[in-house]
């Protein structure tokens, strides 16, 4: 077990407007979270000493955006812009998942070198089509993709559910109760970007499709926003605004993705079991102590995928367990109760830790799970950079 | 060498050849599928690299092979990837596994199927796609019928 489990707590969330393309700079969005998270937890920017993210920008293909402040916020200029440069102790930048750092940052408080950290990512949609390989020449891994249309992450996640239905034979059908499902959590998430838009079973199945059998509605939804969870010790978080939610695991993934092509379904589920392993081992608890569970759904199939790599579910049984219902408010594991990326906008994992936090400090609303204890936040495809999180009721 | 008014066509993004690819690139401009293999262990890479991944070594060469494949997986794309591919939608892509070891995967369109008659496993040959002067890109398509 990890030495330092239900030390560390989440005492704040903050979210700032989360929108398709904002005419706010992303850095006053990154401030207006963390000016959210920071007043969440009854504290003012005077008590922040450190401060983590990964700013990098995901677009994929063209020119990427690296503009301070419009296409990233790093953590120096954000200490600036908070005018709280010359009391950070503790700067993390990492150029995996913002999840790292959040890693990084629960390490530097359960160390003492900071008392008050927070972790943000800020996201920025740049302007035109976001996805679109206009380069004459396709150079590293892309030489052996773009050239033949396929740059598109959608296509990829699609090679993966595609092999995933002809291997056990599902369809579109068996996916769409947990869209629907999903979409009408996001209806109880105020910060939810499809907040008043429910799908019903025939949207889903009638979806534009991007790669088939991956639809737009398989697919979380960019947006120029930013979300910011502040981190302290157990100790302090008990004399602070809110419940605190209590790290009690964590785990990061390292079994890298195949080279030939972006991601195969074996790869996947070898990757998602090795986190598996790390984060039971490292809460020291299993499967069946999680009341709730918030799996990355930057695309829709790692859902099913990470219910089966951490042994929820057998191999194949996943999408089963998500077509029956299993997955709903009310069912035998409330998955992504406020709606995950594909209804609340995409944070790059943040909207699953915060999710996972919210519901063991009794934060969630409507879509509270009545008295949950245990909750499990997975991050990324399972591939290298994906983490794993375990959040804890305080019971003491 | 093309004019003005031809370099603003959208062009289909070409490989850019570096120090493991270029070989795998030249023989496909030959058209021979060759592909990358350890000389010490006998593993196959793809995509290259300058080590082998399953041993180490850095002692590499290319050897050509069948261009026999099973189909692994596919995805018919609907949203265009880039200018170049605006006017070729739907797009067939397929996941291809070479016959010479298992999982040594690789992309390529399916010329000729059709998303409906694809099954795992379906067995499919190489063949080449010239897209410019001097680059063919390794095409796989369905062996005889059964598709
Ligand atoms: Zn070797």
């Amino acid at each position: 077990m990890w030495a330092f489990a239900n030390k560390v707590a989440v005492a704040g969330i903050g979210y700032s407007a989360l929108t398709r393309r904002s005419e706010t700079p992303l850095v006053q969005l990154a401030k207006d979270a963390i000016d959210t998270a920071l007043a969440d937890a009854g504290l003012t920017r005077r008590d922040l000493d450190g401060i983590a993210t990964s700013p990098g920008m995901p677009r994929y293909g063209g020119a990427k955006g690296t503009v301070e402040g419009v296409d990233v916020v790093t953590p120096w200029y954000l200490g600036e812009q908070l005018g709280v440069q010359n009391q950070i102790a503790y700067t993390g930048w990492t150029n995996g998942m913002v999840t790292q750092a959040f890693i990084d940052a629960a390490m530097a408080v359960a160390s003492g070198v900071c008392s008050h950290a927070v972790v943000y990512r800020a996201l920025h949609v740049p302007a035109g089509s976001y996805i679109n390989f206009d380069s004459a020449y396709a150079s590293g891994q892309d030489q052996y993709f773009a050239p033949f249309g396929f740059s598109v992450p959608p296509a990829w996640a699609a090679t993966v559910l595609r092999r995933y239905f002809e291997m056990f034979g599902y369809s579109r059908e068996d996916m769409a109760r947990y869209i629907v499902d999903n979409r009408a959590n996001t209806q109880l998430n105020p910060n939810g970007y499809w907040l008043g838009k429910t799908l019903e079973r025939d949207d889903y199945l009638d979806a534009r499709m991007i790669a088939d059998p991956m639809s737009i509605l398989d697919c979380d939804i960019p947006v120029d926003g930013c979300a910011a969870i502040l981190l302290t010790s157990a100790e302090r978080a008990r004399d602070l605004r809110q419940k605190p939610a209590l790290l009690s695991g964590m785990a990061a993934g390292t079994h890298s993705p195949p080279t030939g092509v972006p991601m195969t379904l074996e790869d996947i589920w070898t990757g998602c079991e090795q986190v598996a392993d790390r984060i039971w081992a490292s809460s020291g608890m299993a499967p069946g102590d999680m009341d709730n569970a918030h799996l990355y759904d930057g695309f829709s199939p790692f859902v099913f995928l990470w219910l089966e790599g951490l042994g929820i579910c057998k191999r194949g049984e996943g999408l089963a367990f998500l077509r029956d219902g299993h997955a709903a408010l009310g069912g035998k594991l409330p998955i992504n109760t406020g709606g995950g990326a594909l209804g609340e906008g995409r944070l790059h994992g943040m909207t699953q830790m915060i999710e996972a936090a919210s519901q063991v400090s009794d934060r969630c609303g409507e879509r509270q799970v009545p008295g949950a204890r245990r909750a499990i936040a997975t991050i990324s495809n399972g591939l290298t950079k994906s983490t794993a999180f375990v959040f804890s009721r305080d019971e003491t | 060498m093309s004019d003005t008014s031809e370099k603003q066509e959208a062009v289909r993004p070409r490989p850019f050849p570096d120090d493991a690819s270029a070989d795998y690139w030249r023989a496909a401009n030959e058209g021979r599928l060759a592909i990358q293999r350890c000389r010490q262990c006998r593993h196959w890479n793809h995509a290259p690299s300058m080590n082998c991944p399953a041993c180490g070594s850095v002692d590499l060469a290319f050897e050509d092979v069948s261009g026999e494949a099973k189909l692994f997986s596919w995805t018919e794309i609907h949203h265009s990837p880039g200018p170049a591919f605006a006017d070729k939608l739907p797009l067939l892509v397929g996941i291809v596994e070479l016959v010479e070891q298992p999982h040594l995967l690789l992309v390529a369109n399916l010329p000729g199927s059709r998303a409906e008659d694809l099954r795992l496993g379906m067995p499919l040959q190489v063949e080449f796609e010239r897209i410019s002067e001097d680059c063919a890109l390794p095409q796989f398509r369905a062996v005889g019928g059964q598709s």
